[in-house]
């Protein structure tokens, strides 16, 4: 679809529309938004992280001045309708979960009873009222033992905690690795981190008795299908319910699910026939909203002497937490589907297991593959350690280069369109790696440990249905857009996606721009209300750039077309062919150049809405276009990450002096937006690595409940990264759109380990676990020095 | 808990409230003064998020009660402005140099700033960084954040229309 025209407007660093209310204080949050009588609810969680719950006694809390209700599991459930999860996947145990929980709590922070009031103050301290009797049961906090017969069960209705379990296998792993050099086995651990979006969750719901409409005000990724669920919980039409989606201050992926708290907010609107409110506080965020990435991966590759991968296995687990908000085997999957990335291997098998335990319900974190390419490049550096290779030869032994591509992988996935061997060239002469190595060396005769980490990585962006469909998963993978000229000539356009501040408003209105071929300064984009934008799947993944962007680039061609038409009839031609729409004036070719003409968009919209008689015959007044577009099955950007660290022996922190980035994402809509995402997720995963970790105890006591405990990696300790482009288009979407900004998170886990591995392979550790805390480093290196 | 009456000085204008003695300051301005500029991200001090200007000097309004800021004068991000209204020279540079994404945290940001460099004309990176460690971002990986200051001071020195504050 990609025409290969050179843009006018597509691809300049245009700056954000967005930025001047935020730089003012003039966002609107949702905790900016005030009603009237509005009262606000505060949930009694549990201390406990398995206990059943004998009674709870609300006399005393409803008594107290201020308070409005006090409601509990039993009511909150015959208002609402349960959540179940059973998608139809071999292996996976259907789960159904109530809206509170009456029988047990399965962690610390479920949320028992819940307390409405005429201030948030007062709410707390009634919610401290508020006495629930539990009968502690034995908990489960470890997902090993979890998956042990004698465990535990975290859902009685399960068999057992195996919540999900698949295998796959392509060529034949066995007989490779008979036939092999050697079998190089690596472990990689990653640890429970959380989204961590800097505001907040929250929600106002608006009752409006007379219509029995309810209008609810949330942060969220996805305004459509969290409309859909809420309805159906909610027990409504899709019609009575509105989802107003405010300035919303991060989400990473936390924002998409309906989660438990905001249906019982939404449902005691509808109870109480006034507006009702929660903003989540810190504590809460940090342990009871969602988590991710805790998992443990294994792998076995069979190489020959030069390091030529013949065949890799993977064996993958997740601790998933106590609930299962997305079906239970959505994250690690995709690990497990892309995990051989950018090298070439047909023999592949993986078996994939999720365990439920006592902790918080898992949800996508930016990246919910995050740890695809470390573990795949850790395993390349694992085989160079066993064979005494250079890492650098024995990736370019497999990575995938022009000639491989387009490469369909062992798990039926084609990669097109990408360049893994090029981009890692690029980088490695960029960062000069024989030189660093000459310098490696000379460091180490003083005691100075410094490493060189690289990570290739191969990053799904864009998931069309067929990818859905192929994976057994529900759900579609199309986005929907209108483009609308008012009679004016305002330009309108709106989509299903949602931001949370990567800046759609202006990357948007440059698709738009191009496509109807006016300044993007005069589109306005409208987008998370669902009165307002047509029924989309919303954002997740890396889709907002080429499902978003791409539907309403093909929308604004549309309306072009058509606006060209009417031209063509006011000024007497038989066909539009020649004409086009330049900066909102109407342009004609003639005698081999374009010239503008005396139409303007304006003039074009005024005919088709207020002098209809003066359009084409048949064609119907007004001017706008709605348009659904599904994106192939997949699409792929790729990049390389390349880390330099110095980690000191003796205190165990480690600096990164150099960080450098190479990418290919395709055409870029906006490159000072994606160069910011492609900052963001760098951090996001350095941080993560680094310092990042929801610990639990073994009694399933969450011990970071502060941000004082559960650490992000901060402007002083944060590196400052160079990036380079060596973007190509992607062949099959509008514009040549790819996406991208999950990639980042990708790279950096497994760009600083290696480094860190590299700098202390003189000291015979590998790192195969995450954080990478002083600690951490120091406990290895104890003995050694 | 009995309700004082207190009056606040904020952005030069008197705000008379009723107010529990436990309330926070944060919580004032928003709820009781509706300049909702000012955000809450973590209540406990680490975030930034809230950062305000009591007195001139950059302070988080989650540790602070309202009825401690009685008699002080406070500055919120709603009156951060050149003369004419326009950006000052930090917020230009943060729009340009992409130093901001969700904006939620992006007021706390500007609030310390705004302080700093009327203390500091000249900081250097790793000064920057250093200040701006008490300021959480988790989109913009700070870098954007690090030049936009950087700049900023560069054009306050220099003495540039476009940007300064008195």
């Amino acid at each position: 679809m990609n025409e290969g025209a050179p843009f006018n407007v597509i691809g300049k660093p245009l700056p954000r529309k967005e930025d001047r209310r935020f730089l003012t204080g003039r966002g609107r949050y949702l905790d900016d938004i005030d009603l009237p009588g509005t009262v606000h609810v505060c949930f009694v969680r549990s201390p406990y992280a398995h206990a059943r719950i004998l009674s709870i006694d609300i006399s005393e809390a409803e008594q107290m001045p201020g308070v409005v209700a006090v409601v509990t599991g039993e009511q909150v459930n015959q208002w609402t309708a349960p959540l179940r999860m059973a998608p139809p996947i071999d292996g996976l145990q259907p789960m159904e979960m109530a809206t509170l929980p009456v029988d047990k709590v399965r962690f610390q922070g479920d949320p028992v009873a819940c307390v409405v009031a005429t201030d948030r103050y007062l709410a707390e301290d009634a919610a401290e009222l508020v006495m629930v009797d539990y009968e502690p049961l034995d908990v489960v906090a470890d997902m090993f033992e979890a998956m042990k017969e004698s465990a535990p069960k975290v859902d009685d209705a399960l068999t057992s905690n195996l919540v999900s379990h698949q295998t796959f296998a392509h060529g034949d792993t066995a007989a490779r690795m008979r036939q092999a050099h050697c079998v190089v086995e690596a472990e990689f651990r990653s640890h429970r981190q959380t989204h961590l979006p800097m505001e907040t969750r929250g929600i106002l719901a608006d009752w409006d008795e007379g219509r029995g409409h309810l209008t609810l005000h949330v942060g969220n990724q996805a305004p459509h299908p969290y409309r859909s669920v809420m309805a159906g919980r909610m027990r409504m039409k899709e019609s009575e319910v509105t989802v107003i989606v405010p300035d919303v201050g991060g989400g990473f992926g936390q924002k998409i699910a309906v989660y438990r708290e905001e249906l019982t907010v939404a449902a005691l609107a509808r109870h109480l026939k006034r507006p009702a409110r929660w903003r989540e506080d810190r504590l809460e965020n940090l342990s009871a909203a969602s988590h991710a990435r805790e998992n443990v991966a294994r792998t076995r590759a069979a190489v020959d002497a030069n390091g030529c991968l013949l065949a890799l296995e993977l064996e993958l687990y997740e601790d998933f937490g106590a609930y299962s908000f997305y079906p239970a085997n959505y994250l690690a999957r995709v690990i497990a589907m892309i995990l051989t990335g950018p090298y070439r291997v047909q023999d592949y098998a993986f078996d994939v297991k999720i365990a439920l335990t006592n902790k918080c319900g898992n949800g996508p974190m930016r990246a919910p593959m995050a740890i695809t390419s470390w573990v795949m490049e850790g395993t390349m550096d694992a085989i160079a350690r066993d064979l005494g290779l250079d890492p650098v030869d024995v990736r370019r032994r497999n990575i995938l280069s022009g000639n491989d591509l387009p490469y369909t992988m062992a798990t039926g996935e084609t990669l097109e369109d990408i360049n893994p061997a090029e981009v890692m060239e690029k980088g490695l002469a960029a960062f000069d790696y024989e030189a660093f190595r000459r310098r490696q060396i000379e460091d180490r005769k003083n005691g100075v440990y410094r490493g060189v980490g690289i990570c290739n990585v191969v990053e799904s962006t864009t998931y069309g249905s067929k990818f859905y469909k192929a994976a057994g998963i529900p759900g579609s993978g199309h986005e929907c857009a209108w483009v609308k000229v008012e009679p004016s000539g305002a330009v309108r356009a709106s989509a299903g996606v949602m931001a949370t501040g990567q800046g759609y408003e202006t990357a948007f209105s440059q698709a738009v721009g191009e496509g109807l071929g006016i300044d993007p300064a005069n589109v306005a984009i409208e987008l998370g209300n669902t009165d307002v934008a047509p029924y989309g799947m919303g954002s997740r993944g890396a889709r907002g750039g080429t499902a978003g962007g791409g539907t309403l680039y093909l929308a604004a061609q549309a309306v072009q077309g058509k606006a060209l038409e009417i031209a063509a009839n006011l000024m007497g031609l038989n066909s539009a062919e020649r004409l086009r729409l330049a900066d909102g004036v109407v342009q004609q070719f003639a005698n081999d150049a374009w010239s503008d003409t005396e139409l303007t968009l304006a003039d074009i919209a005024r005919v088709a809405y207020l002098d209809p008689t003066r359009l084409p015959d048949g064609m119907d007044p007004g001017l706008e276009t709605l348009k659904a577009y599904d994106p192939p099955a997949m699409t792929y950007s790729n990049l390389v990450h390349i880390c330099e660290v110095e980690v000191d022996v003796h205190t165990g922190e480690i600096v990164i002096p150099r960080y450098l980035i190479v990418e290919n994402c395709g055409t870029m809509l906006n490159p000072t937006i994606v160069k910011g995402q492609q900052l963001g997720a760098t951090i996001m995963g350095l941080s993560g690595t680094l310092f990042e970790h929801v610990v639990y105890d073994e009694n399933g006591q969450n011990l970071t409940g502060t941000l004082a405990d559960y650490l992000v990696m901060s402007a002083d300790k944060a590196p400052e990264i160079e990036i380079l482009d060596l973007s190509t288009p992607n062949k099959r979407t509008p514009a040549g759109l790819k996406g991208m900004a999950e990639g980042g998170v990708m790279g950096a886990i497994g760009a600083v380990t290696g480094a860190v591995n590299d700098a202390l392979a003189p000291l015979d550790v590998v790192f195969d676990r995450h954080p990478l805390t002083p600690d951490a480093i120091r406990g290895k290196l104890r003995d050694r020095i | 808990m009995e309700k004082v009456a207190i009056t606040l000085n904020i952005n030069g204008q008197d705000f008379d409230m009723l107010v529990e003695p436990r309330k926070l300051l944060s919580d004032a301005i928003r709820e009781d003064a509706r300049l909702t500029g000012t955000h809450v991200g973590c209540e406990h001090g680490v975030c930034g998020a809230c950062t305000v200007q009591v007195d001139g000097r950059s302070q988080r309004s989650c540790l602070t009660f309202a009825v401690q800021a009685v008699g002080k004068s406070i500055t919120t991000i709603e009156a951060i402005a050149d003369e004419d209204g326009g950006y000052t020279a930090l917020q230009q540079a943060l729009h340009e140099e992409h130093g901001l994404q969700c904006g939620f945290c992006t007021p706390g940001i500007i609030m310390t700033f705004e302080a700093y460099l009327r203390e500091n004309r000249d900081p250097t990176n790793e000064e920057i960084r250093d200040v701006l460690s008490g300021n959480l971002c988790r989109c913009t990986g700070y870098q954007g954040i690090v030049r936009a200051v950087k700049v900023a001071a560069e054009r306050m020195r220099g003495g540039k229309s476009e940007g300064g504050q008195s």
